[in-house]
């Protein structure tokens, strides 16, 4: 289990590597090409990563709070 | 030409006739050729369709031109999909021995199919109501009680749906006896029937607060059941309301409403194929926007969506499917590690993710561009955001969520192997397809319902795209690394079916009870009264009213009837 464990955890600091370097490569290539938004505000320089970065993080904050109004417990419907 | 040695040809058979017809033979073939036979009656029915355009069987009945086999380039693909994904769940299912689950679900996308091609509202609700009712067995052959409840409920609403279809379909019948299924206007002179037929639509679409029965009744159901039932009812009713309601703005709210709700639920929910049901309802919600916008673009948009997003839905519902047939179990929180026994269905799931998730070269990123730049031209930025930020949704619960918990997170001990080879086939060649169209993808251009000059592939939309994916993917390990991201944790979310599986029993009973109370009082009353005219009256013919003469009832009667001719007599006569 143990051993299990520190393999998961080596593939994802492999993979947070992994991610680390394409997002660089991203925010490199945002200012050598000329990007365009289907919509003005995506024009913005690193619009669409602010984007989703914040979005994430809402959808996960909004989800804790929601976890207080409308998560019970699995029994819940069963009477 | 014809040719005298067949007396009916078989192409011009409505597509998914065959399915039904073969799906009746299916208990008495045994298993394997079983199988065999089902492939076969689907790539019989799928020949059908190169009847091509047009109207290839109408049936006069009671003076009604029923249109049972009308093709064009809305039906095309649609049929097309429909005929893969029906025969993706015969591969998938190959190692069930028990016929009753095939029969269901062959002709379950029988009349998916044969819905398709109805042109005229009374066909369509038969085969509208045909899908119902087939596609429950799927959810009952879970065998549990409460698969079987899930399974009523499920039943309810999609009766209620067929019901409200063929109200609508009467009452626009009853004003212009036109009954051919075309677009309709909400706000036209058939404004209550068409209202009906939208809602029937709304429900099968999963509209908000109709919804309930989908994230209730699929993950209750077989392991297989839920893939079958994951492709076909819901792209129905999208293509049923490109067909009639292509353009009606309604629509773009709604669909904009729908994307974003679920990605809420879909973050906390426990059940990973209910967090995919989740994700379904959302993917509707991006083909709805499309098909409220209306435009060759959109529309192109949203046909394409539904074709890929059937493929990568099924590809996702078959991984977690194969995972609850090795573990037992779909619960995250029961979940974790799986990657090292079942390696195969690790990666198909990702790639199931991927597309959805819109990656660039997978397939979901070549359909939703058609979709996100339609509704740029519109210039409904508020909207556009709204499905950007759905985007990145789907990325948290079906891109990572899903295979995160299911083969990474932390090791669950689960001691397991591999799902059956039927399984991994069918899971290979949906992968493939999802990889394929998304680096090709000429081929499905091509069959959309415009011939719209279209590339995916500029260096806008690739680096767009990917800066949204990566940059939220970094957010996830930020918070994983910060041991923000909340644990999954055994429970149920309440979603719209609390309001019927919840609210209703609690107020309704106790309501019914009260009215029920109310109406015993009001009939005791009534019962008293009576009693006490009788009472009264046999007091008056019995009890002597003078003097030592009882008269008898007859008298008493006879006087009254007098007493009565007078009266009339003198108003008459007055």
């Amino acid at each position: 289990m143990d051993e299990q464990k520190t393999a998961l955890q080596r593939l994802g600091s492999r993979f947070t590597a992994i991610l680390l370097a394409i997002a660089a490569v991203l925010v490199v290539l945002e200012f050598i090409f000329h990007r365009h938004g289907e919509v003005a505000a995506e024009d913005f320089p690193l619009f669409p990563a602010l984007f989703g970065f914040l979005a994430f993080l809402f959808i996960v904050q909004v989800g804790k709070w929601l976890r207080v109004m409308i998560m019970r417990d699995e029994d819940y419907y069963d009477d | 030409m014809i040719n005298p040695m067949i007396s009916f040809d078989i192409a011009s058979w409505p597509p998914g006739l065959m399915m039904i017809l073969a799906a009746f033979a299916v208990p008495w073939i045994p298993h394997v050729a079983r199988q065999i036979w089902m492939l076969a009656a689907i790539a019989l029915s799928a020949w059908g369709l190169s009847s091509g355009a047009g109207v290839h069987a109408v049936w006069q009945v009671m003076g009604l031109e029923l249109v049972l086999y009308r093709a064009d380039n809305l039906t095309f693909p649609f049929a097309l999909i429909f005929h893969i994904a029906a025969a993706l769940n015969v591969i998938y299912s190959w190692h069930d021995r028990k016929w009753s689950e095939h029969m269901a679900s062959l002709s379950y996308a029988g009349a998916a199919i044969a819905a398709v091609h109805a042109g005229d509202l009374i066909t369509l609700f038969i085969w509208w109501e045909a899908t119902a009712i087939t596609s429950v067995f799927l959810i009952l052959a879970a065998g549990t009680d409460r698969a079987q409840r899930a399974a009523m409920r499920y039943l309810l609403f999609q009766v209620l749906s067929g019901v409200l279809l063929l109200a609508g379909a009467a009452v626009i019948a009853s004003h212009s006896s036109e009954i051919s299924f075309g677009i309709m206007a909400l706000d036209g002179p058939d404004a209550l029937g068409v209202w009906l037929v939208f809602i029937a639509f709304g429900i099968k679409a999963a509209f908000p607060f109709l919804n309930g029965w989908l994230q209730d009744a699929y993950p209750e159901a077989t392991a297989t059941g839920t893939v079958a039932l994951s492709a076909f009812t819901t792209k129905l009713a999208i293509y049923a309301l490109a067909r009639g309601f292509a353009g009606t703005d309604m629509l773009i709210w709604i669909g904009a409403a729908m994307t974003a709700l679920p990605v809420f639920f879909a973050v906390i929910e426990n059940d990973l194929r209910r967090v995919l049901a989740f994700s379904l309802n959302n993917q509707l919600g991006f083909m709805v926007v499309a098909v409220g916008i209306g435009s060759e673009l959109a529309l192109n948009g949203a046909v394409a969506h539904a074709f890929v997003h059937i493929l990568y839905k099924a590809l996702l519902f078959m991984s977690m499917g194969a995972v609850l047939h090795q573990v037992g179990t779909i619960k995250a929180s029961a979940l974790g590690g799986l990657y090292r026994q079942m390696p195969f269905t690790m990666v198909c799931c990702i790639i199931g993710a991927m597309s959805i998730s819109a990656f660039p070269l997978f397939s979901g990123f070549v359909a939703k561009s058609l979709t996100m730049s339609a509704l740029g031209d519109t210039g409904i930025v508020w909207v556009y955001l709204v499905l950007l930020f759905a985007s990145a949704g789907v990325l948290e619960h079906s891109g990572i969520k899903i295979p995160y918990f299911a083969f990474f997170a932390h090791p669950s001990g689960h001691q397991t192997g591999e799902a059956p080879i039927g399984m991994r086939v069918a899971m290979g060649i949906a992968a493939l397809l999802c990889v394929g169209i998304g680096v090709f993808p000429a081929p499905l251009y091509a069959i959309l319902p415009y011939a719209v000059v279209y590339h995916p592939y500029d260096v806008s939309h690739v680096t767009g795209q990917l800066q949204l994916l990566i940059f939220a993917m970094l957010a996830f390990i930020f918070l994983i690394r910060m041991k923000w991201y909340p644990p999954e944790i055994p429970s149920v979310v309440l979603n719209s079916d609390w309001f019927y599986r919840w609210l209703a029993p609690r107020v309704g009973r106790p309501l019914l009870g009260a009215v029920m109370g109310v109406w015993a009082v009001f009939v005791r009353m009534l019962v008293w009264y009576r009693d006490m005219g009788w009472a009264v009256l046999d007091r008056v013919m019995h009890a002597p009213i003078s003097g030592p003469t009882v008269p008898g009832r007859a008298v008493m009667v006879q006087a009254l009837l007098l007493l009565l001719l007078l009266v009339l007599g003198y108003l008459l006569l007055g």
